[in-house]
């Protein structure tokens, strides 16, 4: 791993993000309005949101123009992450540069003007000419392997919160298959938009108990948590093989050293009481990597602050851990930006990159009434210092889906 | 009543404002594609913005026709006297 990205509500850039993240600032604000929409008939009114986000303060063109906010946020992180790993595109071959881009839900700001226009106006024929470019999934991956003239693989992992864990799993896979050199994998979702935003609090998935204190509604482990707080964002790393990073001589701040796909065929939303799933998913990811949960020293949690999700996910790691749970540190990067969807892989394996480089675990914010189900030692509302030479992140997604990915320091 | 001038100077500025140009930079002349860059999906949302600012349906049938600015400008000006 040797570039990262990051278009976050606590910050666009690695090095703001970061440092609000060590400080432990909230980026979940008070939900803007949706133009007309009677806004109290939200039953959550709290989000992650990028405030003031404008695409021409970053990247200029008309490709950047034409795509929806979330691909916008993708380019924007991987402009970022490319400048950070130093590669000159140009001097690479481009059937060996391959992009795999996480997204939950698509290009939502478009999907739902249009739906307006057909639904609400009646207007079939005045749909926008870019809509289905720009409504699709793919559009992303489509955008970045423009920008960047990357014609290798190009994929779209559309699994929900898990997405971007995939992805970046599975560009670790590509180039262990030899498929490519590089593989820029990136996640990125912008839904906070009013029909979507209505389903989740239609699901009573979202936090509502804190409409008056956004920064204290993602609250994970906490006994007092209700719910997630939807955010928005974008995170790209930089994935290469080792023999190609060395020969250009770059900074390697982590080694993608294993991943587990799997699904517990349970249910569409909720998972599965015992943990068992789960932790046997965080098994694989450690045996493939070649790792002993003993040696794990630092777990990015899932940890959505909902009231299922944290204490299974904590099951989980008991078992799979047993003593070792007292000894690992664990935090919860929603606290800090509510929760991402298809982003939320990729920014868990940005910190994991920078814990592993700066030997900081950031704090779990709002942990102020630990849940005993949740309590763990590991889990602390003030940033940790700590060596971290193995860690595993964590990210599970709707449609029953698990992904768990292993980064261990690069030793030389 | 609009003038060809007038109907011109729309189709122009319509142009220039989706290009993002300057109005007096765009001549009758132009093709849409070879002068003016645009591809098949941008010439559609050209012709999409036309139809919003014209009040009109540009059947599919109808687009080959349309290749310079000033063929838009002359089939607006045919619908115009249809209507």
């Amino acid at each position: 791993m040797t570039g990262l990205g990051v278009v976050s509500a606590i910050g666009i850039g690695v090095s703001q993000f970061w440092e609000a993240a060590r400080a432990g600032r909230s980026g979940v604000s008070k939900l803007s309005a949706f133009e007309s929409m009677p806004m109290e008939a939200y039953r959550s009114q709290v989000a992650g949101q990028i405030h003031d986000f404008s695409i021409g303060r970053y990247i200029d063109g008309p490709l950047a123009e034409r795509v929806d906010r979330f691909a916008q946020f993708a380019m924007v992180a991987t402009k970022e992450a490319l400048a950070d790993s130093g590669l000159q595109l140009d001097r690479e071959d481009p059937h060996r540069v391959g992009v795999m881009v996480g997204a939950g839900m698509g290009g939502m700001v478009i999907a739902e003007q249009e739906y307006h226009r057909v639904y609400q106006k009646l207007k079939p024929n005045r749909v926008v000419p870019n809509f289905i470019p720009q409504v699709t999934l793919n559009s992303a991956s489509g955008a970045l392997a423009i920008m960047c003239g990357a014609k290798g693989p190009n994929l779209t992992i559309s699994t929900a919160c898990s997405s971007s864990a995939h992805a970046i799993g599975l560009a670790r896979e590509a180039i262990r298959a030899g498929r490519a050199d590089v593989v820029i994998a990136s996640g990125a979702d912008a839904s906070i938009v009013p029909l979507t935003f209505a389903g989740f609090c239609s699901l009573r998935a979202l936090s509502t108990t804190f409409n008056d204190s956004p920064e204290r509604a993602s609250r994970p482990f906490s006994r007092t948590r209700d719910g997630f707080v939807m955010g928005e964002g974008a995170g790209t790393l930089i994935l290469e093989s080792l023999d190609h990073a060395r020969k250009r001589d770059a900074r390697i701040y982590a080694e993608v050293a294993g991943y587990a796909a799997t699904s517990e065929a349970h249910h569409m939303v909720v998972p599965r009481d015992d943990g068992l799933e789960v932790a046997n998913t965080m098994a694989m990811a450690l045996r493939n990597a070649r790792v002993r949960p003993a040696q794990v020293d630092y777990i990015n949690a899932h940890a959505t602050s909902t009231p299922i999700g944290d204490g299974v996910e904590v099951k989980a790691i008991k078992h799979l851990f047993g003593r070792r749970a007292n000894q690992v540190a664990i935090n919860a990067t929603k606290s800090l930006v509510g929760h991402t969807l298809g982003a939320a892989g990729a920014l868990a394996g940005i910190v994991c990159a920078l814990t592993i480089d700066t030997s900081l675990i950031h704090p779990t914010i709002n942990y102020d009434d630990p849940d005993p189900d949740c309590a763990l030692p590991g889990i602390s509302e003030r940033a940790q210092e700590r060596s971290v030479g193995v860690a595993l992140l964590n990210a599970f997604g709707f449609g029953s889906n698990n992904a768990a990915v292993v980064f261990k320091q690069f030793l030389t | 009543m609009t003038t060809d001038t007038d109907l011109t100077l729309r189709v122009r500025t319509a142009l220039a404002d989706y290009l993002k140009r300057d109005v007096t930079t765009i001549k009758p002349g132009d093709a849409l594609r070879d002068d003016l860059g645009l591809d098949s999906l941008t010439t559609i949302e050209l012709l999409y913005r036309i139809e919003e600012e014209f009040d009109v349906e540009i059947p599919d049938t109808d687009l080959p026709g349309l290749v310079t600015v000033a063929d838009v400008t002359a089939y607006l000006q045919r619908r115009a006297a249809q209507a």
